[in-house]
């Protein structure tokens, strides 16, 4: 599914399940004011029982899709992406009466599109989604404004990435918030050449390196060795670069981002594996 | 005599979920007295009849509004004791083990509003208590979790890895080596970074360095793209073993990598066994502000 026609398709169905909500909360409404005045001809209770069955039916129909769009999560965090995309489609496709379902398939889409490396459409699915009034979903805001802000800086557009960042601010973050906002901020301020900002509680940043995933551990400590190197803070640029180097390979750091290659231009690579006769 | 930090049998037992009252009887009971009582009422006269008709309304509306407000309350305070654990969960990362300890002493020492709650607040619970070096109660509350079904496939292997490393630290050699052999049939043996860890530590603890050091070198690549900061772990037993061999120069190089990424302080705390080579090797600088 393109990210085009999921927005379509997604805005589709909201606006068709807030119709027809509209529609049987109206008609519940009118059966309890109007209804009695009616009197024999109009059976009111008949209507409300079945406005209260129709209702039912979908939400069991909407619980369904929720199902769905609860097991990508794992799904995509595991690397299966085609079994994720299999259900976030299938989440999608199905009818919800509720908003939540529609808003969290379209969240775990931008994701897996994410994690694919699909910046367009990862940017373009967190943009419709911010789009939205999210209501008890709001928390939703944060991840999705993450992740807009790594796939414009992957598409080289630092002034979106930036605002993206800055809506960030207003919010109270989990620490797993914290961790991507940290990684993200540093590549931004590293292609703007923030350099002072990017060191400054240089040690609280390496402290909450360690907290992250290897290569992300890695990256955001060549990051930081890159802003040392600028500063001329040679103690801490040799430190921070064997350390990301002990965490991953420095070829693949330099091939995602080819700024890092100055830490190790003239440098000969020591490998990584094994550590025999290091 | 005051009670003790985190006293692993009363907090099993203080925080059971409280026994579910059956309201849908209750409920059905009363529906069914208001249907007789308003049948009965509206037979006697037309005024009266029109009266239960106006009051059945009402009641109608307030059972909704009642029904949204009670669904909403209950939602908030499970959602307000889910955000509790997540900051245990929190504090744990980020290393803050005292006030990760309060807060799940307080947490604990009440009944849970659901099962599930439970189950997470006791996995904190034993990797605090796996922490303070308190293996034999770390264990008590893995068994407790494994054996009563708290917690999903994917969470009871990591728990199973966390009481084989305890079983380890507390010289149960025979069981660990047994759960060491029931996590390998479960699967993922061949990529788990952490079972890898863990073999590696019984192999160096039991005096199979050559072992240790076949699986470090193997695994190395899984181990470091699966630990992150922690392969430092892996670097340190490599260490050791490097040094129960008589490779010197290896046993240096791997200790410079281990605190390159570690502290040694922290090293030598999670296993004591390294600790041996402190007085030999020289821990890698690491610059003014961060050592």
């Amino acid at each position: 599914m393109t990210a085009q026609h999921a927005i379509h398709r997604f805005r589709r169905d909201l606006t068709v399940a807030s119709l027809l909500r509209g529609l049987l909360v109206g008609t519940a409404v009118m059966c309890l004011l109007v209804g009695p005045r009616l009197g024999q001809r109009f059976d009111h209770v008949l209507v409300l029982t079945v406005i209260g069955a129709v209702w039912l039916v979908l939400s069991f129909r909407s619980a369904k899709g929720s199902r769905l769009a609860a097991a990508s999560p794992s799904l995509i965090a595991a690397g299966e992406f085609e079994a994720a995309e299999r259900q976030i489609d299938q989440a999608l496709r199905s009818f919800s009466l509720f908003r939540t379902a529609k808003l969290l398939s379209l969240h775990h889409l931008a994701v897996l599109r994410h994690a694919q490396r699909r910046w367009q459409d990862s940017a373009l699915l967190c943009r419709a989604l911010l789009g939205q009034r999210l209501g008890g979903l709001q928390s939703l805001s944060k991840p999705a404004r993450l992740i807009l802000a790594d796939a414009l800086l992957e598409m080289g557009d630092v002034g979106g990435a930036y605002q993206a960042i800055q809506g960030l601010y207003r919010h109270r973050l989990s620490l797993a918030e914290v961790l991507n906002l940290q990684l993200v901020q540093l590549d931004y301020q590293s292609r703007v050449g923030a350099w002072g900002q990017m060191f400054s509680q240089v040690m609280s940043k390496v402290q909450l390196a360690e907290l992250m995933p290897a290569t992300s551990a890695a990256r955001c400590q060549a990051l930081l060795a890159l802003a040392a190197q600028k500063l001329g803070r040679n103690d801490w640029v040799d430190w921070l670069r064997r350390r990301a180097e002990l965490l991953a390979d420095a070829e693949k750091l330099v091939e995602e981002k080819p700024l890092l290659g100055g830490l190790w231009e003239g440098r000969v690579e020591a490998p990584v594996v094994p550590v025999a006769g290091a | 005599m005051p009670p003790e930090f985190l006293d692993v049998p009363t907090l099993l037992e203080s925080s059971m979920p409280r026994p579910r009252i059956n309201w849908f009887l209750y409920g059905l009971g009363t529906f069914l007295l208001i249907v007789l009582a308003a049948a009965l009422l509206g037979r006697q006269s037309q005024t009266m009849n029109q009266l239960v008709q106006d009051a059945s309304r009402l009641a109608m509306i307030l059972l909704m509004g009642g029904l949204i407000f009670a669904t909403v309350f209950v939602v908030r305070r499970h959602r307000a004791e889910q955000q509790r654990i997540e900051g245990v969960s929190e504090l744990v990362q980020l290393r803050r083990w005292e006030q990760a300890a309060m807060l799940l002493g307080a947490i604990l020492s009440r009944p849970a509003r659901s099962h599930a709650l439970r189950g997470q607040a006791l996995i904190y619970l034993a990797s605090l208590l796996a922490r303070y070096h308190r293996f034999a109660d770390a264990i008590a509350v893995q068994n407790h979790l494994l054996e009563n079904e708290l917690v999903d496939p994917p969470t009871a292997y990591g728990l199973k890895l966390g009481r084989a490393m305890a079983m380890l630290r507390e010289d149960h050699l025979f069981d660990a080596d047994r759960a060491i052999s029931e996590l390998r049939r479960a699967g993922g043996g061949e990529d788990s970074a952490g079972l890898t860890l863990i073999e590696i530590y019984r192999d160096v603890k039991t005096g199979h360095p050559a072992e240790a050091i076949a699986l470090f070198e193997g695994k190395l690549r899984v181990l470091r793209d699966n630990l992150g900061h922690r392969v430092a772990d892996a670097y340190a037993l490599a260490a050791r073993a490097y040094d129960l061999l008589g490779q010197e120069n290896e046993a240096r190089a791997a200790f410079a990598k281990a605190t390159l990424l570690s502290p040694p302080g922290e090293l030598y705390r999670r296993y004591p066994e390294v600790e041996k080579l402190a007085a030999r090797f020289t821990p890698e600088p690491a610059p003014a502000e961060a050592a």
